[in-house]
């Protein structure tokens, strides 16, 4: 069952272009430029309940503003866009309570709070019922050994150890779907690692879709039986990770730009 | 509305909770508002001390609107003034998308999520003032004239804070609205000294129909001692009916502009 569904899926952006120094700052309130960048340019994507699918390409790709689309952040300039069979822009609650996103860079945490009282705030938010709430906690928590951060303020924790209690967060009303933009981004490997390992068991147990956003190699290559590659806002492969790797095994490095290079220089060629 | 209801109460204890992670900043507050307060009542008695009417009204009168402006004042900033203040920045730096891919109103929880304590001397200082005034005028007060009194000021505080929203909705649409913030700044200042009763022809308009910021505190003042007209309070409640519905509109409107911020 498609649970994703796009559909010459556009966003473009329009962007106040001003002319260098003082000078260009007063043309700038008699004339303004506006300059349009297309960074989602119609794209086709659909996703069966239950997959874990890789959205690579290098920075301003268009993987996060595909991800705002999906996830009602922003408003599509144009094109279909269905998840879990709600249009995401309209906000709905009902769709909301669904799904979860995590932010590599942006916190839904209070950083003066405990995780603890952010979690009960979900709690609240998410109208969690008690039995479900407790188990999820104590599940989560230990899966990723962090009792003992609960009850300290958001701010003193680690990057990795506030990645970790994000997560938790994200995943306490057990969305159908999970979005994660970047979510080891600054991590340490060993981090890195648990981090992988947890969104496994997730997928796995659960059953929960997951659209990982990731510029490491690894994530991808260690997760997620699918990958769709993007560049310039548009799709450019989309299929096996397995295959992908196969394909250009020369690039196995970090470098999501050289893949993205190489899979152009095998479409000049006729190779894709 | 029962669910959304107990995330404000727990929202509230919340803020409760961080704020008294601060210790400084929680009883800095007490103090800071409480000097504020005194500081406008001086400029107060200097101003008006030596006249006994303005525009037609008596110095009761006055002592009431100033006790109301503030009392308004206080529950504006008790509520919601430092979680609304924030919107133009979480539109501006994207903070805004962990507010809209949470379930609930996005905007509720931006009200309500930095409720300030400190300002609660304030509310007992401008019920003093009232006091004062409702004294050297004379007022019986009775239950329904509490009552009326007392939905006004709500009403008014709603009309406040439909202001603040729409003229931070604007950073939806714009890259910098910053001189929007100076201009609401000079606007309360003139009307928290001036009762609108003052303005005629085209500062009427300006403030009674296009930035009501000059029926705020005149028309509960007007109600508590008896002045109010007819047409006077239908006009009020227009105002406040219009200007709420424009607000969750505008806002409404605001987000399918949103552009978030590149991470």
């Amino acid at each position: 069952m498609n649970i994703i569904q796009t559909q010459n899926l556009t966003k473009i952006y329009r962007r106040f272009e001003k002319e260098p120094g003082l000078m260009g700052s007063v043309k700038s309130l008699f004339k303004r430029k506006y300059s349009e960048k297309v960074a989602v340019n119609s794209f086709d994507l659909t996703v069966e309940a239950g997959e874990l699918v890789g959205l690579i390409g290098p920075n301003g790709a268009g993987k996060t503003t595909l991800v705002k689309m999906l996830t009602g952040i922003i408003a599509p300039t144009s094109g279909g866009v269905s998840v879990l069979g709600h249009y995401p822009n309209k906000l709905e609650n009902k769709f909301k309570m669904q799904y979860a996103v995590v932010m590599g860079q942006k916190s839904q945490l209070f950083f003066e709070l405990t995780p603890s009282d952010t979690f009960r705030l979900f709690k609240e938010l998410y109208a969690i019922p008690d039995d479900v709430y407790k188990r999820n906690v104590d599940y989560f928590v230990s899966l990723f050994d962090v009792s003992e951060f609960l009850n300290v303020q958001v701010r003193t924790l680690s990057l990795g150890e506030r990645m970790k209690m994000e997560l938790i967060a994200a995943l306490l009303h057990n969305p159908g779907v999970l979005f994660l933009d970047e979510p080891t981004i600054g991590l340490d490997a060993a981090a890195q690692r648990q981090m992988r390992e947890f969104l496994r068991e997730v997928n796995e147990k659960n059953g929960t879709t997951i659209i990982l956003t990731s510029h490491y190699m690894e994530d991808v290559k260690k997760l997620c039986s699918r990958s769709v590659v993007i560049n310039g806002g548009k799709k450019i492969y989309d299929g096996g990770t397995e295959e992908l790797f196969k394909k250009y095994e020369q690039f196995e490095g970090e470098d999501i730009g050289l893949v993205v290079e190489r899979i152009y220089a095998a479409k000049d060629g006729g190779g894709e | 509305m029962t669910r959304s209801l107990r995330f404000i109460w727990l929202l509230i204890k919340m803020k409760i909770v961080r704020t008294m992670a601060f210790r400084f900043s929680f009883f800095g507050v007490f103090f800071a508002d409480g000097m504020l307060f005194l500081i406008q009542l001086l400029t107060f008695a200097v101003i008006y001390g030596q006249v006994d009417s303005i525009g037609g009204w008596s110095r009761g009168q006055m002592l009431i609107f100033i006790g109301t402006f503030s009392m308004i004042n206080g529950l504006n900033m008790i509520i919601y003034f430092f979680g609304v203040v924030e919107i133009p920045w979480k539109i501006r730096d994207g903070r805004l998308d962990t507010y809209l891919t949470k379930p609930g109103n996005a905007l509720l929880r931006l009200t309500f999520e930095s409720v300030n304590l400190g300002s609660i001397p304030l509310l007992f200082l401008s019920g003093a003032i009232i006091a004062w005034g409702v004294s050297i005028e004379g007022i019986v007060i009775t239950v329904p004239l509490m009552l009326g009194y007392t939905g006004m000021v709500l009403l008014m505080t709603l009309l406040w804070y439909d202001m603040e929203v729409i003229l931070r909705t604007i950073p939806f649409f714009v890259i910098s609205a910053t001189s929007i913030d100076w201009l609401e700044g000079d606007m309360l200042m003139l009307n928290f000294k001036i009762p609108g009763v003052i303005y005629k022809g085209f500062f009427r308009i300006l403030f009674y129909f296009a930035l009501p910021y000059g029926i705020m505190a005149t028309v509960p003042t007007q109600l508590l001692s008896g002045a109010m007209t007819k047409s006077g309070l239908i006009h009020s409640l227009a105002v406040v009916l219009v200007f709420t519905v424009f607000t969750f509109w505008f806002w409404k409107f605001g987000l399918k502009h949103y552009k978030s911020a590149s991470s």
